[in-house]
């Protein structure tokens, strides 16, 4: 197997980055997502442990920053309870927006009728939705009571691992369901910049991290077929419509697997057809599913031992 | 009445009082409310899905009658009666009431603050005297509601209001709506007028 790749944020201006690219090719690394805005480029990426040293130098001539991004590669689920002006766009955007930082990519997903108390439920396409990220994000209020016995119900069906987050105090054991509680970060109308806010949103992201490592340790146990990173290469090279494809990030990786944005029905069959130099294709080693977003394309690679003949 | 001299926010868990206050102050700097309202007691119990807000308005400022902020006079030369407003926030109202009145081609505004209606002036001084332009009162209302609104714990869509000379009381639950809380909520906004009422 390859070498082991660190996550890292490179931001700066976009005058010749497309040295880093070249740099970043010439190590074997891989560019998770490019975003462009105006004269600024904020690039994700994959880089070898070994090789980081030589990125930094580049970064440092062109006077742009690299930064550790530990959230690289996962899709998380910010889910709010309605996309009511309640949640929205404080504090869930600001929750979403904080996760994004760390290099996650971030889906909004608000409930049709999460709101209340006794009326709170969710319906089975948004948990299966839901069940397609790697983490899910839930953005509760301010109510003890509330968080602990009644909004409980809406993780009912979620497989996926559930941080909480809400205004009081309340550790984590008390709410059934959840992996983690974080505090601090309950409803708020105004944007979270304040001391108190941020440093719990730092605490939001370093537990969010946990799990993801959590995660991470659990595959690596019983690795993947294929790495994401490679795929998405290999997807580049070889389907090269998603080049044309305008969302911010036309594959979005996951722990295990990806999401491509390409419509199922057309698409399908090109994804399974991807050919590896080792000579198997896609559909040996993964499971090409429609996904629950639009009509796009779900990919979830499959583990060596269930694919050990190839 | 000073504003917002009174602020008070009463929850099950005392601990949650202040950042619900800090909602509501949000909500309130955000609809520019601070300088309207005198006194507020919000008092929330989540365990029975209940939320109750009672509000002492201070005096509002009357309405603008058109009369008040402006003078007519008619042109003879070209048959029309020429009106000077003083008052410039008030002419988008003031000419569309003109418009319905007197049809869009008889009113005309050559000027900023100069409007002419082809008409005589007796009609024109009639209709001016008694017509309101504007009404801080209403569009008081109007806010005071969507306030209460966002105020309130989502899902919470069972409610009960009254707006009576100043004094809002507000309840909002889940549930089916009970006599006791509105009557709780009436004492509460005793207890805020105190000695005032």
């Amino acid at each position: 197997m390859g070498a082991v790749l660190e996550p890292y944020i490179y931001e700066g201006g976009i005058h010749k980055h497309s040295l880093i690219l070249e740099l970043l090719e010439d190590l074997g690394g891989y560019l998770v997502q490019k975003t462009p805005a105006s004269t600024e480029v904020t690039l994700v990426m994959l880089i070898p442990k070994k090789d980081v040293h030589l990125v930094e130098d580049l970064c440092k001539k062109l006077l742009g920053k690299l930064t550790s991004a530990p959230l690289t590669g996962t899709e998380v689920a910010v889910v709010s309870p309605t996309l009511a002006s309640h949640h929205l766009p404080h504090s869930a955007c600001d929750i979403a927006e904080y996760i994004r930082r760390g290099g996650a990519n971030t889906n909004m997903i608000g409930l049709a009728r999460g709101m209340g108390r006794r009326v709170a439920l969710s319906a089975d396409y948004e948990r299966r939705l839901i069940n397609e990220h790697d983490v899910a994000v839930f953005s509760f209020g301010t109510f003890k009571d509330c968080i602990i016995n009644k909004k409980p119900k809406l993780f009912e069906g979620i497989e996926i691992p559930i941080v909480v987050t809400g205004g009081p105090d309340i550790r984590t054991e008390e709410i059934s369901g959840a992996d983690i509680y974080v505090g601090g970060i309950g409803r708020v109308a105004h944007r979270m910049r304040k001391g108190h806010e941020l440093d719990a949103m730092d605490v939001m992201n370093e537990k969010v991290g946990e799990i993801v490592n959590l995660k991470r340790e659990n595959i690596a146990k019983d690795p993947l077929a294929v790495l994401p990173a490679r795929l998405m290469k290999e997807v580049q090279e070889q389907v090269p419509d998603i080049l044309n494809v305008l969302t911010p990030a036309p594959i979005t990786l996951q722990l295990d697997g990806m999401r491509i944005k390409l419509p199922y029905d057309r698409y399908h069959e090109a994804v399974g057809n991807i050919v590896f130099d080792e000579g198997f294709l896609l559909s040996d080693v993964a499971n090409i599913l429609p996904s629950k977003m639009k009509d796009y394309i779900l990919v979830k690679i499959k583990r060596r031992s269930e694919v050990a003949n190839i | 009445m000073e504003p917002l001299e009174i602020f008070t926010v009463e929850t099950t868990e005392p601990s949650e009082a202040a950042s619900y206050e800090s909602i509501l102050k949000d909500i309130i700097s955000e609809l520019a409310f601070s300088r309207t309202i005198g006194r507020i007691k919000v008092r929330i119990r989540p365990e029975d899905s209940l939320f109750m807000m009672v509000i002492l308005l201070r005096r509002g400022l009357p309405p603008i009658k058109a009369g008040e902020i402006s003078d007519t006079e008619f042109d003879r030369e070209h048959a029309k009666v020429v009106i000077t407003v003083r008052d410039e926030k008030t002419i988008p109202q003031f000419l569309d009431r003109l418009w319905e009145e007197f049809g869009r081609q008889n009113v005309m505004q050559p000027q900023r603050n100069i409007i002419e209606v082809a008409s005589d002036i007796e009609t024109v001084d009639k209709f001016i005297a008694e017509l309101i332009v504007d009404d801080p009162e209403k569009t008081i209302r109007e806010r005071l509601a969507d306030m209460a609104i966002r105020a309130t714990p989502e899902g919470f869509r069972i409610r009960y209001h009254s707006l009576d000379s100043g004094k809002f009381v507000f309840v909002a639950s889940e549930d089916t709506m009970q006599q006791d809380w509105i009557d709780e909520a009436n004492v509460m906004l005793k207890e805020l007028e105190g000695d005032d009422s």
